[in-house]
């Protein structure tokens, strides 16, 4: 991206009172999550326990924090949970083994990088990147968008209560560095800040 | 100067008064002034030269419609003074003169308007041949457009995208009563204004005898809407186009916004015409419009003594607003026999104006260096564009004309509108939008305030419905109203100067010229006169043009028509369109360490990779101890970019071996086989190796730059065949090293206990999972660089580790990282041909001596029968290897192959190979050219020919014995 | 800008797709004639009126169908393939099947 505004470089801040308002990235992509994609993975994932969506490009949140997103008619992704560090979601990816069930892993740790972006003003922000309509009316609580932001692909999951909404954004890994300048550039004119992931324990 | 009293002067704040200059003399203004507002509230009317004749120019519309405010800034040229807010201490400047403003020394060339009729440049100075090289600086320097500022510094622009249910166009009664009804239905409105108040003609327009009602009508609306939840307004935004399904470019600021709505209503209203006589561009003529918008926006009084020409009863409006601010009305001159309205006609006798009916002005008189109107020739219509020959003349300093309106219709002649000439209304009416497209308003042919207002509901109405929200709001009916177009508003002079096109100083005789010529087209008449073509788009003068074709052709003016609107709707900057431009790029978990490493980096696709280590200056030689410290020790190289594919499932067999060229069916587990690809013309389009991880699982390696491609046409074939299968495109989740070299086995046994890594029990193209450096890998032996290696592939996650393990294990053994050049001499070495670097769109396996690679034994994959019908006909060209002595010019790719005077085929690949201390490379040549020990010519740079030798591949370790043991 | 709606997305900018050429049903490259083949491969029907295309949702990899006038270029309908496409196809070594209608 040909940013002009090369000073736009937002430091890590410490959390602070009144920061739920404000416009803040958080880079989640150290927290585990992983895919299953098969005619048999719904029967396989709620054997393991997850409450599923009932319509793909919908998302659950699970009693341990983690959340089930549908992206197809076969495929979900599962994001770790804070509370536990996403420890149940990597124990489900170390114990799943290719067999003759039509329930196939895919590895989104590894292929997708995850930022959580939070605050008043999320919608606008997204607004500079996407040209997918983020506001809460038509992107409420449990929606999912697989689209496209500042020219690369993104799963864009709303994972926010009616009040306070955040977007949990899942994007190729190897673009990492490229798409948070991205969102740090569009965060910039909402005073976005950006804080650390230990800040959100 | 002083302004007019409250309540003129809408837009000014009296109390804020800034300093400014123009032309290097000091002047004052008022905040909210408009540069041109504040230059004529000082008496300053000329502001700038016109383009083809330097005539004296001033204000036409005050509205940024018209190219005779063009003014320079210190940074910035064509800067329109009438829409250009003024900045304290601005130093503006003309533009367009040679010496002075005032006293340009180029305006003589008014006087040869004769010998410079339209077309004049291309007829006149193309001749004798050369003679164009000549005159060319000198008309340049003629006709310059403001000075750029070079050391200009880029500023931030931005996009943004925005949503709403209805975008209303135009905030003027129209656009501001149809938001507030579909607002009031529930609907989010976006409504957008390109001026920085709300009301459009509300803001300067007389409606009614007592001078009441537009402001009135203003308040109310304007404070409805400006109140309201579901309304969001944009000022000073103007949107510069319609596509397809109401997407549309809104600039505001340095911000474009990109706006999708469901529905569109556009209440642009219409753009107030002039009246074509002779000299009706001196300064001082003015659109009624403008002398209105002067006095109610700015509070400036725009003369001493008027006259006043229309072809409408707003005209007799105007005329009042005029006197009621204390302008001498000289008279008012009614091109109609008849106001509409009689009620107008006794209203200005009553304030002594005298009304010269079925008259027009003839001529606009000045003084010496016409740099002021001082006078109009009045005369009475005899005939269509016919006048007495004698008159009465009248001293003035300010002559308004309205000839009537036109549509402001380039939004939506963009969208798919018909504009069709209504002979009766002597007025252009618009037909045919697209869905969810709705016009409104003097737009759509409404001129009465009423019936604008009812109409706009009724437009609301319809959004509403379409919205599925429910109406609140009751329709009102729309009544007959008087036609506001005199239909022939054109007096030719037979000294000329009577313009058509202000911006391009066109003349009727120019039109008419153009026509008789044989340019009968509309569009070729604007191409050949330049009608249209300047910054105002023909927004006043496609109507008196449309209709001087149509009578010079004896055509019908629907006929005739205008010519196509293009967007922008206006100016806008490069920097809006360019503005915060998205390049993404992609970097491996390593990239950090290529970097440390002094990595110079290429890009492959949009992935950032190394090309070699160390200085840009001393590439051929880092790229060549690279490729030697392989061939001799042990180097390592990042491949994580290739693609990757993982297919699963108990049809991934019978998917890869349809589309894949060779068998997989039979492949053993624990084996790799290479895979080509062809499409369904037999066109070679990727390849790869296949690794079989167990009975149900593939992994399959494809390019860099192919695999998004290869991975989609994988789902496209398979949402047709069903198999039973998953393909998964694991390229980032998976990166890779290969380390190659005499001593990669060494370095491996360091990190991978739980692998029997002998040449036996790791064969060459086997494939193993184990673990290297604690981390699970899949590990491949290949022989892409014709050394023994491993690829090793890991998580993403974890490649980082991988890479500093080897590293580190490698030390002893001397590994050093090597770049994408030095893999390229090194397959090249081993004659392995890059997909889209050594192949076309052409190529089919036959040309590349793949025919080993395709199975005949299946019954089907992509590109069989075209690969079967290719082979059967006789080969034309093949890929063969070639030589040439160190010291002979070296061919680059795209070099061309002869076969006689013929070209045979192209060069694709070529380095200089330390290992045989020969120039090597690869070439399509024709078939009778390719056996070993021929010459090809080759055609190198500044057209030198050289005879290279074509060799048997591989050029190196032609037993492969270095990869296989 | 376009919008198109896709099955599983719902409606989307037209930069989000990619056009993956007509709809045509594969002659059976086994049984056919070279100019039959070849008219397949390379010709397209051109036609003013409805015409079926492939198409792409890049951000999911997902493939549908779509049905579009070629006069207005509205999009009269998009669909899963699944419609279409409803039970595994077979290549045997005599002949080649295609049971798509």
């Amino acid at each position: 991206m040909s940013s002009l505004n090369t000073e736009s470089h937002i430091e890590p801040a410490p959390l602070q009172l009144g920061t739920l308002e404000q416009c803040t990235l958080v880079d989640l992509t150290e927290l585990p999550r992983v895919g299953f994609r098969g005619q048999q993975s719904a029967e396989y994932l709620q054997a393991r326990g997850f409450t599923l969506p009932d319509a793909p490009n919908r998302a659950v949140t699970q009693a341990d924090g983690s959340h089930v997103a549908r992206l197809s008619q076969t495929e979900y992704l599962i994001l770790g949970s804070l509370q536990d560090r996403g420890e149940r979601i990597a124990d489900e990816q170390a114990r799943w083994e290719l067999d003759h069930s039509a329930n196939y892993l895919l590895p989104r740790e590894d292929s997708h990088a995850w930022l959580q972006l939070s605050g008043v003003c999320i919608a606008e922000v997204m607004a500079k990147l996407c040209g997918v309509d983020l506001r809460c009316a038509a992107f409420p609580p449990g929606a999912v968008a697989q689209t496209s932001a500042a020219r690369i692909n993104v799963i864009v999951i709303n994972l926010g209560s009616k009040g306070q909404a955040a977007f949990q954004i899942l994007f190729d890994r190897a673009s990492l560095e490229y798409f948070k300048d991205a969102v740090l550039d569009a965060m910039a004119e909402f005073d976005g800040q950006v804080l650390e992931i230990e800040a959100l324990q | 100067m002083s302004r007019l009293p409250a309540p003129m002067g809408l837009l000014i704040d009296r109390n804020q008064p800034l300093d400014f200059s123009f032309d290097g003399k000091p002047y004052q203004g008022l905040a909210g002034d408009s540069i041109a507002s504040a230059l004529l509230a000082n008496g300053r009317f000329l502001l700038s030269r016109s383009f083809k004749y330097h005539r004296p120019r001033g204000p036409l519309t005050m509205a940024g419609q018209d190219a005779n405010t063009l003014v320079q800034l210190q940074s910035e040229p064509n800067v329109l003074a009438d829409s250009h807010l003024l900045e304290s201490g601005v130093q503006v400047t003309g533009q367009n003169f040679n010496g002075s403003l005032d006293n340009d020394n180029d305006a003589y060339l008014g006087k040869f308007s004769k010998f410079m009729p339209v077309g004049f440049y291309y007829r006149s100075f193309y001749k004798p041949k050369g003679a164009w090289k000549l005159w060319e600086p000198i008309i340049r320097k003629k006709a310059g457009l403001g000075v750029l500022d070079l050391k200009f510094q880029p500023e931030y622009y931005d996009k943004a995208y925005l949503f709403a249910d209805l975008a209303v166009i135009g905030a003027g009664p129209a656009g501001l009563q149809a938001a507030l009804t579909a607002a009031n239905a529930g609907a989010k409105v976006l409504l957008i204004e390109q001026q920085p108040v709300l009301g459009g003609s509300l803001t300067y327009a007389r409606f009614d005898l007592e001078g009441n009602r537009a402001q009135t009508l203003r308040r109310e609306l304007v404070d409805a809407v400006e109140g309201h939840a579901n309304i969001r307004v944009l000022k000073k935004a103007t949107c510069n186009a319609w596509f397809t399904d109401n997407y549309l470019p809104v600039i505001q600021n340095k911000r474009m916004y990109k706006v999708r709505a469901t529905q569109c209503l556009i209440a642009s209203g219409s753009f107030d015409q002039p009246v074509i006589f002779r000299n009706n561009d001196l300064p001082g003529v003015m659109l009624t419009s403008a002398a209105q918008r002067l006095m109610k926006l700015y509070a400036v009084k725009p003369g001493k003594r008027a006259v006043v020409l229309t072809g409408n009863d707003d005209g007799y409006l105007a005329a009042l607003d005029l006197h009621d601010q204390g302008v001498e009305v000289a008279a008012l001159v009614d091109m109609r026999n008849n106001p509409a309205d009689r009620a107008l006609l006794l209203a200005l006798e009553r304030r002594g104006i005298v009304c010269h009916l079925g008259s027009t002005v003839f001529e606009a008189l000045h003084e010496k260096g016409m740099r002021h109107v001082s006078g109009a020739d009045i005369r009475k219509i005899t005939g269509l564009g016919q006048v007495a020959s004698s008159g009465l003349v009248l001293d003035c300093d300010l002559l308004c004309m309205s000839g009537g309106y036109m549509p402001v219709y380039q939004l939506l002649c963009q969208a798919g509108g018909k504009l069709a000439y209504d002979d009766q209304l002597a007025e252009f009416t618009l037909s045919g939008l697209p869905k969810n497209l709705t016009v409104a308003g003097s737009a759509h042919g409404y001129h009465a305030l009423d019936n604008v207002l009812a109409d706009a509901i009724h437009a609301a109405a319809e959004i509403v419905v379409a919205l599925n929200l429910e109406l609140t709001s009751k329709p009102l009916a729309t009544r007959p109203e008087a036609q506001v177009n005199f239909p022939w508003p054109i007096f030719p002079h037979p000294k000329g100067k009577d313009f058509v096109d202000f911006d391009e100083d066109l003349q009727v005789r120019d039109i008419i010229n153009a026509t008789k010529i044989g340019y009968r087209d509309i569009q070729l008449v604007k191409r050949y006169s330049t009608v249209g073509m300047g910054p105002s788009q023909g927004r006043h003068s496609a109507l008196p043009t449309a209709r001087l074709v149509a009578a010079c052709t004896q055509r019908g003016i629907s006929e005739t028509g205008v010519t196509t609107a293009r967007p922008p709707f206006e100016a806008e900057k490069l920097a809006h369109v360019a503005g915060r431009a998205f390049d993404p790029y992609r970097q491996t978990p390593m990239h950090k360490r290529h970097m440390d490493a002094g990595a110079k980096m290429m890009p492959a696709g949009i992935w950032q990779r190394p090309a070699y280590y160390g200085k840009a200056s001393e590439r051929d030689a880092c790229m060549q101890a690279e490729a030697l410290h392989v061939r001799n020790k042990v180097g390592i190289i990042d491949v994580s970019t290739l693609g990757g594919l993982d297919v699963r499932g108990p049809d991934a067999a019978e998917l890869l071996n349809r589309l894949y060229t060779f068998a997989f069916l039979k492949q053993p587990i624990g084996r790799s086989r290479y895979a080509l690809m062809t499409n369904e013309h037999g066109v070679v389009i990727d390849d790869g190796v296949c690794a079989r991880f167990g009975e149900n699982h593939f992994y399959v390696t494809a390019t860099t730059s192919g695999v998004d491609r290869i991975y989609q046409q994988m789902l496209k074939w398979n949402a047709q065949w069903r198999l039973n299968v998953d393909i998964a495109n694991v390229t980032a989740a998976i990166s890779a090293v290969n380390v190659a070299g005499p001593d990669s086995r060494k370095v491996l046994e360091k990190v991978c206990q739980d692998l029997d890594l002998s040449a036996e029990g790791f064969p060459y193209l086997g494939v193993r999972q184990g673990t290297v450096a604690g981390i699970k890998t899949r590990l491949l032996r290949v022989g892409f660089v014709g050394e023994l290696g491993y690829e090793i592939h890991v998580p993403a996650r974890h490649a980082l580790k991988l890479w500093d393990a080897l590293m580190q294990a490698g030390q002893a053994f001397d590994i050093r990282p090597f770049g994408v050049e030095a893999q390229r001499l090194l397959r090249l070495e081993k004659g392995h041909v890059i997909i889209s670097q050594d192949t076309d769109g052409m190529t089919h396996p036959a040309e590349i001596d793949m025919g080993w690679a395709v199975s005949r034994t299946k019954p089907f994959f992509v590109g069989r029968r075209s690969v079967d019908i290719l082979e059967a006909q006789p080969q034309k060209r093949k890929l063969v290897g070639f030589t040439l002595p160190r010291v002979s010019p070296r061919p680059l790719e795209g070099h061309l192959v002869l076969s006689g005077a013929d070209i045979s085929g192209n060069v694709t690949s070529c380095e200089y190979s330390q290992s045989l201390d020969k120039i090597i490379g690869l070439a399509y040549a024709a078939f009778d050219q390719s056996q070993p020990g021929q010459q090809i010519p080759i055609r190198v740079e500044d057209g030198v020919i050289v005879h290279a030798t074509v060799v048997k591949l591989p050029f190196f370790d032609p037993e492969n014995q270095r990869q296989e043991h | 800008m376009k919008v198109m709606t896709c099955p599983l997305n719902g409606p989307r900018n037209i930069s989000e797709f990619t056009y993956g050429g007509e709809f045509k049903q594969m002659p059976d490259p086994q049984t056919c004639s070279d100019a039959e083949w070849a008219d397949y491969v390379f010709n397209s029907e051109d036609i003013l009126g409805v015409v079926r295309e492939w198409w792409m949702h890049n951000p999911s990899s997902y493939w549908f169908l779509v049905e579009r006038h070629t006069g207005s270029d509205e999009i009269l309908r998009t669909f899963d393939p699944k419609e279409v496409f409803n039970a595994r196809v077979e290549f045997t070594a005599v002949t080649a099947k295609e049971t798509a209608r």
